[in-house]
């Protein structure tokens, strides 16, 4: 068993100048703020580098109506819709709960305009909390969220505007449902994002054909699980060529399910792994997700496992059988 | 740290299939062998249970009964979707994740001992749970009103407990509970021998009109089942100025408050609220979910 036992030291990285006991992250919105799953015995913060606690905007939000969620083939469609206690209950009554010699905590900022974005950020700069995550791609808000994320030009604005409020390392977690995302990318890395998360949810809707209705109250939500890691990993390759010259990190995340998962966004080009939708199906999964980690790299004779990142071998072009550029596949 | 009170309260545990039962209507009786859940679960807590390798995602049911002794936890279901078909295929032997127990339990209070439990359906296991705790409570006297549109999954007999205030044709229960003690009566639109040829709450109904005002003051009604059944439960329990607390069911991601994604509506004294079924509840106050 690996309750209570410290992650293997050769899993630690630096993150923005954050210490991460190990590469995984706890992905926002699937561990509230940072205290739920602990209810569960043998569940530890300290087995992930970092948690990312619950989008929080401005004022207080409701979030989205019933269902929130369906189970969808090998993952699961979401529309929380951002709800939350806003930010002053969470810098006064949330985070001075919260054990941050157990692991480093984000917060995820969201918002429906630009000034939201700033406000919300320079609260939490105000506060203990380790580094701000920027969520310009939630799919299930109205305003804001993904409309901001989609646009370059709009995702640069806001970062910008997040950059003036705070020092603190600032990540911007980008939206998978836009053409470009290496352009996003190199949008926010110019207004001053230190890293970021890749992917957000995709988009989806389930249909329930006696009602003929979608199941989900919003009618549309984020799909997440194993079903979206190969977009995921494209993803984070795509950003990783952005990144890599500018040794600013990446969160990957989508679908990560165990240490061969994880290993893959590694490889891919990112220097964390989230894991989030997995925790529903064992939340007891990141000690193991460490171990394996921790085996490949025994078995490969790895120092540390930063340097596992972006250690991807491409495929030269001649040698695809489609003589196209792998990292354009069926192009 | 302060407020960690919550730590180490729900349990992961690879649990053997002791027995499962079918019963008509893809209605199931399951046992599983799970002694932490066993030891710490109180009336109205769920288990969320992994069905099958093949669909990660866990299903929540409701605990109908636990030995502590025994270390097994029981579970009464309906076979509805994918996920609870395949957990109907589990044999004894086989194993079934089980991360529990989860929840706010009921709240009987001691100053209203009459505890009418009124179940619907697949609703009906939270009550046998509470039905339970309480016949070992000797300061309470629970009567138990359990309805259903398919066959009740046991077969009813006659009552040995007479129950004033009920329609005297009205006399089938529920055995098990007939054997430990606490009356029950079944109500059904179908016909079934013995049963109240009714809605569930109509017989709650019936039986309220039929205590005295004294009596009345002393009653606490605990409920579970579809929703129409309980939004006419908390309607019942408004006109005779009643407490009630009804058990909800939501999809659940997370099921440990991590996700939101379980939610119901409430109204506070702040407004209206979005409350997490998973461990603000399952257990609410009915008057807080059900307006006027």
């Amino acid at each position: 068993m690996d309750v209570g036992g410290e992650p293997n030291p050769r899993l630690s990285i630096e993150f923005c100048g954050l210490r991460f006991a190990t590469p995984l992250v706890l992905l926002s919105g699937c561990v509230g703020f940072g205290e739920e799953y602990t209810r569960i015995r043998g569940f530890s913060n300290r087995d992930a580098g970092a948690v990312c606690l619950k989008g929080t905007t401005l004022a207080p939000r409701l979030g989205n109506p019933p269902h929130r969620i369906c189970e969808t083939p090998a993952g699961m469609l979401n529309a929380i819709g951002l709800q939350n206690p806003g930010v002053d209950h969470v810098v006064r009554e949330i985070l001075p709960k919260l054990d941050f010699g157990e692991t480093r905590f984000i917060a995820n900022v969201s918002g429906s305009t630009v000034e939201e974005y700033y406000e919300v950020t320079r609260r939490f700069d105000d506060s203990p909390i380790d580094a701000m995550e920027i969520n310009i791609s939630c799919p299930n808000v109205k305003e804001g969220g993904v409309a901001f994320g989609n646009d370059a030009a709009m995702s640069a604005r806001v970062v910008a505007a997040c950059r003036r409020a705070t020092r603190k390392p600032l990540i911007t977690k980008l939206s998978p449902n836009q053409t470009d995302i290496a352009s996003n990318a190199r949008a926010c890395l110019e207004s001053g994002s230190d890293a970021f998360s890749v992917i957000n949810t995709l988009m989806g809707m389930v249909v329930d054909v006696e009602r003929r209705t979608p199941v989900i109250g919003n009618n549309q939500g984020g799909l997440s699980g194993p079903a979206i890691k190969p977009i995921a990993l494209l993803k984070v390759h795509q950003v990783y060529q952005v990144c890599r010259d500018h040794r600013v990190p990446i969160i990957g995340q989508g679908g990560v399910a165990g240490a061969q998962d994880a290993l893959e966004f590694l490889i891919a080009g990112a220097s964390a792994v989230g894991v989030g939708t997995a925790l529903f199906y064992d939340p007891l999964i990141l000690p193991k997700i460490n171990r394996g980690i921790a085996d490949y790299l025994d078995r490969h004779g790895i120092a540390s496992v930063s340097e596992l990142t972006g250690s991807l071998r491409l495929h030269a072009p001649e040698a695809s059988a489609c003589g196209c550029a792998p990292s354009h596949p069926g192009g | 740290m302060s407020d960690q009170a919550h730590r180490d309260t729900i349990f992961l545990e690879d649990a053997e299939v002791l027995s499962q039962e079918a019963y008509p209507a893809e209605q199931y009786f399951l046992r599983l062998r799970a002694p932490e859940c066993a030891r710490h679960a109180l009336p109205g807590g769920f288990a969320h249970l992994r069905c099958d390798p093949l669909l990660p995602m866990r299903r929540p049911l409701s605990i109908m009964r636990v030995s502590p002794e025994e270390g097994w936890v029981e579970f009464l279901y309906k076979a509805v979707g994918e996920g609870t078909r395949l957990l109907a295929a589990k044999r004894p032997g086989d194993r079934v994740s089980l991360l529990g127990p989860i929840g706010r339990p009921f709240e009987p209070h001691p100053e209203r001992p009459r505890v009418l439990l009124i179940g619907g359906g697949v609703g009906i296991p939270p009550m046998i749970f509470l039905a339970d705790a309480l016949r070992r409570d000797r300061r309470f006297r629970p009567l138990a009103l359990f309805g259903s549109e398919v066959p009740f999954p046991f077969q009813a007999r006659p009552s040995q407990h007479l129950v004033g205030g009920l329609p005297a044709e009205v006399i089938a229960a529920m055995p098990l509970l007939d054997d430990w003690g606490v009356p029950s009566r079944l109500a059904s639109l179908q016909g079934y021998a013995g049963c109240f040829s009714g809605y569930v709450t109509d017989l709650a109904r019936h039986w309220l009109d039929r205590l005295d005002a004294a009596a009345r003051a002393q009653v606490e009604v605990f409920a579970c089942g579809p929703h129409p059944m309980l939004a006419a439960t908390a309607a019942v329990a408004r006109d005779f100025d009643l407490p009630c607390q009804v058990s909800l069911e939501e999809f659940m991601a997370c099921a440990v408050g991590g996700c939101a994604g379980c939610v119901v509506e409430v109204r506070t004294p702040a407004g209206p609220a979005m409350k997490r079924v998973c461990v603000d509840g399952p257990v609410f106050d009915a008057y807080q979910v059900f307006a006027d």
